[in-house]
């Protein structure tokens, strides 16, 4: 059989770009920061939202969509602090795209939103593809991993702009070695912005939700 | 982890552009995948033959060109190959490089059909 050679040339993320091209001039229309966070499984995302959720409520309005391959136990626990919350079953698929992002929202109001965070499915991989519109893309990494957490997957931290050093509280404990971390954060994204916290006794809390706080602010401002 | 909606996506790549030609059947496609994208060959190359059955491009090969990850160092001001493992560190002079020029690479490069 003869062949010939078609060109094709095309960029298998195009698709989800163009949607959260979408999404991200929405959410500049709304003014709603979007924050997209991503992790390995049980780095603490979603109890560093709860602890957000609960802190932030009040003084913004605060929305999460929450994505999980199967249950809608996160989903429940951050319901409880007040805010509106959704939960996106991914079932096979090991993170979010900005189609589920999408249609999430087409099924769901929650009213306006000062700020709107997407817990991404606990991968350090998948979810790094795929851009869901949003503003800031904040990476969790838990004192209990391993420092070189960031050489392993370096397109994770290459890509956030924010890496959130959680359970800081136990860190002594577990021999955790700051310098060590942050020297694997800045080799494979020499300008991230570090946080190191803890939601459950506080520490470090008031950094990231002036952060926030000052992120939103202006969001909110250039929508005007 | 996600080699079967990359497949998938692959595949409506394929559909689109042969539809196009009026195409009707594909014999091979050939892609060009990154190393930090997280893709595992074997398994892209099991989900291509699963997405891809019974479809324009059922029993087609799918040819895999892996491409290694390359920053650009502000220090050398050139491009370099980093070691694997060691994050994005330029090999020659240890600096730290943002930028990566190679290396995310899902792109659908050309398809072989029968003449």
């Amino acid at each position: 059989m003869k062949l010939r050679v078609v060109e094709i040339q095309a960029n298998i993320m195009r698709k989800n770009d163009a949607l959260a091209a979408a999404l991200r001039a929405r959410f500049a229309k709304s003014g709603t920061l979007v924050v997209n966070l991503l992790s390995s499984p049980g780095s603490g995302k979603t109890t560093l939202l709860e602890e957000t959720l609960r802190r932030l409520a009040g003084r913004y309005r605060i929305g999460a969509l929450v994505g999980d391959q199967a249950t809608e136990n996160d989903a429940l626990r951050l319901a409880r602090s007040g805010a509106p919350v959704r939960q996106i079953t991914t079932a096979a698929e090991c993170r979010l795209d900005a189609d589920m992002i999408g249609k999430a929202l087409a099924e769901w109001n929650p009213g306006p939103l000062d700020a709107l965070f997407i817990e991404n499915v606990g991968n350090l991989i998948c979810p790094a593809e795929y851009d869901l519109g949003e503003d800031l893309r904040a990476v969790l990494f838990s004192v209990t991993e391993g420092e070189d957490k960031p050489l392993k997957y370096p397109l994770a931290f290459n890509t956030s702009q924010l890496a959130l050093i959680t359970k800081i509280d136990i860190a002594q404990a577990v021999g955790f070695d700051r310098q060590a971390a942050e020297r694997s954060l800045r080799a494979v994204h020499p300008s991230i912005e570090i946080v190191e916290l803890s939601a459950r006794n506080g520490q470090g809390m008031d950094t990231w939700l002036e952060l926030l706080a000052r992120r939103i602010e202006s969001k909110s401002l250039a929508a005007v | 982890m996600h080699e079967l909606s990359v497949a998938l996506t692959l595949l409506d790549g394929v559909s689109e552009a042969a539809l196009r030609d009026g195409i009707e059947r594909v014999t091979a496609v050939h892609v060009r995948i990154g190393a930090l994208s997280g893709i595992a060959r074997d398994a892209l190359l099991f989900s291509w033959d699963m997405a891809s059955a019974e479809s324009i491009a059922a029993g087609s090969e799918l040819r895999i060109e892996d491409v290694p990850v390359a920053v650009f160092c502000e220090r050398c001001k050139r491009e370099r190959s980093p070691a694997p493992g060691t994050g994005l560190l330029c090999p020659v002079c240890g600096a730290a490089s943002p930028t990566i020029v190679r290396g995310r690479e899902l792109q659908i490069v050309a398809m072989e059909v029968p003449a």
